[in-house]
């Protein structure tokens, strides 16, 4: 079962991104390169052996006795849920990258995505469980008081709590602001919580003691949108100043989904106070808790980007070995030349081994630019300078929105391709691709649309601290530009640095369109924009690549020179055929076109 | 309890394409990936429950290069508190009876109440186990698939003939080598592998050891492989393919459409 190309992860840890250099800095200095290989692999082990029988299994139509269900308010995960769910926390998997002290293990983020690509590939709805509870963990141990993280964030970083994040309302969905969950102060430091959430992911399940929900409301009397929205931690059980369990809190679980996809996963109705005896605690201070949320939503945006990742990668993983095995229809060149009519299989047919490099260079493309975000994490931990640091921060700030929304729409086409690649047996359901084509598709959707993602990168991150993440990204870019030229490969070089200088043109166009009058024709761009600047990620990730791939094929082993050789074709296939078409669509950009606003409203009859 | 274990480090046929080299007389080594021989981590698993009820430590032993290190240092993550590699140029090519032989001088560096080996490993002779109970004039059980600690001594199951089971008391000192599924071996956490991160395992070379190269490696080889060759499918074989599932499927339509079940 290949799952990840594992050659490929070795060859960005290690070769482009030097994982373990991290270990010179005494807080990764357990991380060596040695302990960074096992640790790969035995996620892989974990992750193949456990966690990926039981993403088919809870994929089953509802009724089936692996299904999500709802009983008696308790959400029943599908059983075979329980053992992996185990292993994965005995083997310290749920906070990597975390403090030590609260159970974490202190990782780097690159070394931890990697790991993580094993896990969300085997099982997206099975991950999203732990990978919430984490994201809860995490607010608490950075804005919690000192008491909350005592009693809280152990029990929740060793997987023994669950948690969830909960913002969404019927009335407030892309607009967080409209939310109607209310707090009512009691005059003792805890405040009475009203209110419904819906599409809560992992809202409940009976693979934990307790649930942990950081919950988005707003205190009574508070000012309107967003800048009057408070975060509470509501448990299900209340917990007692030492440490054990409480009465119920009044956190119901009311219903759950059917959905297109990620079955496994449950996304729960939650009722909090609907018998007015939900008590919540305020986390830091009141009216900031957007700001303490972001920090859930910017990592469930990278985790989302890495989702979108997974599911590519383990549709195209099937394809190559589908296309390796179908035989159908004779190699072209044997029938014309030899009138040999003997079947093939499909890989020796252009079109099919045009569709696998496409699916080759979006998959890579996209695990360079999910790697290199994580990595940032890691250079902005190691670094003295605070120009470093605000450069790392800034580039994970700018890269968030590209990352989550390229990867995740990528993530769709790849898996559509994945299916073509099987022909009829692609759409049957008997067969894998179908399924991670269905699942692919909520994470253009959740932790704000891929539209709302667009709207981010050029109306806040474009111009924060005056331009400066954009330009520390070009300038990134621009070291690829010549690390690609000593390489010999000025070809790659030239275009790579002619693509950078027209998205610079496009986004000070978008940029000062959107301050003006032109703003609506701005943001009627905004998608295209974002996709134009995650192909010109693509293409740096190439050119990375391929320079570091002819660096290496000299001397290399036998094995590996096919490898090599691929980085090298895939790169020149990116620059020969998908370059040309992003750069057309970034003049189709700079275009601006008023026509999306000008049709009037009226002429969209239904 | 002090428990010695054995263990090897193998093609990992999950991974492996594996290919014959041009010689034909082993398979293609170079650039495999490796991984620690199935049979010995169920040893080491047993290892492990039994110090974890009766005290005392695990100690891994390998006979290897440096890259064997990782093995090692794999069964530590696991619970192993101990490694030991054996490693020089004169090693290279041992037989089963060379292996033993080193392996046997090791365990003599140390004073071990039990001994386990996997019951065989990719070479398949399953003969270091046997040979090394006896160079070390020990008892001795092969197959063994459930282990129970008493006074001086242990019931160990083994698995014989047609899946039958045979229940057998052995004096301790003694040597078992374990079959597979007489446990489940534990996966590797963070935290395991963060623990032997930075630890040097120690190393023994031929002098360190107190063995006469020429009674090992090449030079001390009585059985020597000749030939090695993947035999041909014969006429009326059929290959099923495919997952587990789909294998048994396949099976169950053939057996059907043959009337072997109705
Ligand atoms: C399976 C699943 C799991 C989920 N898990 C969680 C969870 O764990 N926690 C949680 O809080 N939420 C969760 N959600 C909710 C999810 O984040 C929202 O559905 C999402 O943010 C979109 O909100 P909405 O559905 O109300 O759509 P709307 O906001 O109604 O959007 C409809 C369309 O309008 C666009 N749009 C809306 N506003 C604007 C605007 N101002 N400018 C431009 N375009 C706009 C959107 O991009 C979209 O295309 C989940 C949803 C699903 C389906």
């Amino acid at each position: 079962m290949p799952l990840i190309e594992r050659r490929d992860q070795d060859f960005l840890l290690h070769e482009v991104f030097s994982v373990s250099e991290f270990s010179k800095h005494e807080k990764f200095a357990d991380f060596n390169k040695k302990t960074c290989d096992m640790i790969i692999t035995e996620a892989r082990n974990l992750a193949i052996k456990e966690i990926l029988p039981t993403n088919k299994l809870a994929d089953k139509e509802n009724g089936h006795p692996e299904a999500v269900k709802l009983e008696n308010g308790q959400v029943k995960v599908p059983p075979s849920f329980h053992k992996p769910y185990k292993l994965f926390c005995d083997g310290q998997w749920l906070a990597m990258c975390d403090d030590p002290e609260f159970g974490g293990q202190g990782m780097p983020h690159l070394l931890a995505m990697a790991a993580g690509e094993y896990f969300t590939s085997a099982n997206c709805s099975f991950m999203m469980y732990p990978g919430l509870t984490h994201g809860c963990g995490n607010i608490l141990a950075t804005f919690g008081t000192e008491k909350q993280k005592q009693l809280y964030v152990k029990n929740i970083f060793t997987g023994k709590w669950g948690g969830t994040m909960c913002l969404t309302e019927a009335v407030a969905g892309s607009d967080v602001g409209a939310l109607e969950t209310v707090a009512i102060d009691q005059g003792d430091g805890t405040y009475k919580i009203k209110g419904n959430k819906i599409f809560i992911s992992g809202g409940d399940s009976d693979l934990v003691e307790n649930m942990v929900h950081p919950v988005l409301a707003r205190i009574e009397g508070a000012p309107a949108g967003t800048k009057g929205i408070s975060l509470f931690l509501v448990p299900k059980y209340r917990v007692n100043d030492d440490g054990s369990m409480g009465e119920f809190n009044d956190v119901e679980t009311v219903g759950i989904e059917e959905k297109m996809g990620i079955h496994g996963n449950a996304t729960c109705t939650l009722a909090f106070g609907s018998k007015d005896n939900c008590i919540g605690e305020l986390i830091g201070e009141p009216n900031k808790g957007m700001k303490y949320m972001f920090l859930m939503m910017n990592e469930a945006r990278q985790g989302v980007a890495m989702q979108g990742l997974g599911f590519a990668t383990a549709s195209y993983c099937n394809a190559i070995q589908y296309a390796k095995e179908r035989i159908q229809g004779p190699n072209l060149m044997k029938a014309v030349l030899e009138g040999d009519l003997t079947g093939v299989p499909i890989i020796q047919h252009p079109d099919v081994r045009r569709m696998l490099m496409s699916m080759k260079a979006y998959v890579e493309g996209c695990r360079f630019l999910v790697y290199y975000l994580n990595s940032c994490f890691d250079k902005a931990t190691v670094t003295d300078s605070d120009d470093e640091k605000t450069k790392w921060e800034g580039l994970i700030e700018i890269l968030t929105p590209i990352a989550k929304s390229y990867c995740t729409d990528k993530a769709v086409e790849v898996a559509s391709t994945g299916i073509q690649v099987y022909g009829g047996y692609g759409f049957i359901e008997e067969y894998p691709q179908a399924q991670h084509y269905r699942d692919a598709k909520i994470t253009a959707i959740y932790e704000g649309t891929n539209g709302i993602q667009a709207m981010d990168l050029l109306g806040r991150k474009l111009g924060m601290r005056k331009g400066k993440p954009i330009m520390d990204l070009m300038g990134e870019v621009n070291a690829t530009v010549a690390k690609a030229r000593e390489a010999g490969l000025e070809k790659i070089a030239d275009s790579l640095q002619a693509a950078l200088n027209k998205l610079g043109e496009v986004a000070m166009t978008l940029g000062a369109a959107a301050m003006s009058e032109k703003a609506l024709d701005a943001f009627a761009s905004a998608t295209p924009f974002l996709e134009v600047a995650g192909d010109l990620v693509m293409a740096w990730a190439w050119a990375e690549r391929a320079a570091a791939a002819k660096k290496a094929i000299e001397g290399a082993k036998k094995k590996d020179v096919p490898f090599y050789e691929g980085q090298i074709a895939t790169a020149k296939y990116f620059y020969e055929q998908l370059l040309p078409t992003a750069v057309g669509k970034m003049d189709s950009v700079k275009n601006l076109t008023g026509a999306i606003m000008e049709i009037p409203e009226e002429a969209f009859v239904g | 309890m002090e428990i010695l274990v054995c263990v090897k480090r193998v093609p990992d046929t999950a991974e492996n394409e594996i290919e014959l080299n041009s010689a034909g007389n082993d398979i293609e080594r170079d650039d495999l990936v490796y991984s620690v021989n199935e049979w010995d981590n169920y040893a080491v698993e047993e290892a492990i429950q039994i110090v974890d009820k009766v005290g005392g430590t695990v100690t891994v032993v390998t006979v290897g290069d440096e890259d064997a290190d990782e093995v090692l240092r794999r069964e530590m993550a696991m619970g192993a508190q101990n490694g030991i590699l054996l490693n020089d140029e004169a090693f290279e090519d041992s037989d089963a009876m060379g292996i033993a032989t080193l392996l046997k001088a090791a365990a003599e560096k140390g004073k071990y109440d039990l001994i386990m080996t996997g019951a065989q490993a990719d070479a398949g002779y399953a003969a270091v186990g046997g040979m090394l109970a006896a160079m070390m004039d020990l008892p001795y059980a092969s197959l063994v698939n459930m282990v129970e600690v008493g006074d001086g001594k242990l019931t160990v199951g083994r698995e014989i003939e047609g899946g039958n089971q045979e229940i057998n008391e052995i004096e301790l000192p003694c040597v078992l080598s374990i079959q597979t599924g007489i446990n489940e071996p534990r996966y590797v956490g963070i935290k395991g592998i963060r623990q032997v991160s930075g630890i040097e395992i120690p190393e023994f070379d031929a002098a360190g050891l107190g063995v006469d190269p020429a009674t090992v490696g090449a030079a001390g080889a009585k059985t020597k492989r000749v030939d090695y060759f993947i035999p041909e499918t014969g006429e009326g074989a059929e290959m099923l393919t495919g997952s587990t599932e789909e294998i048994i499927a396949k099976l169950i339509d053939i057996m059907k459409a043959n009337g072997g079940l109705k």
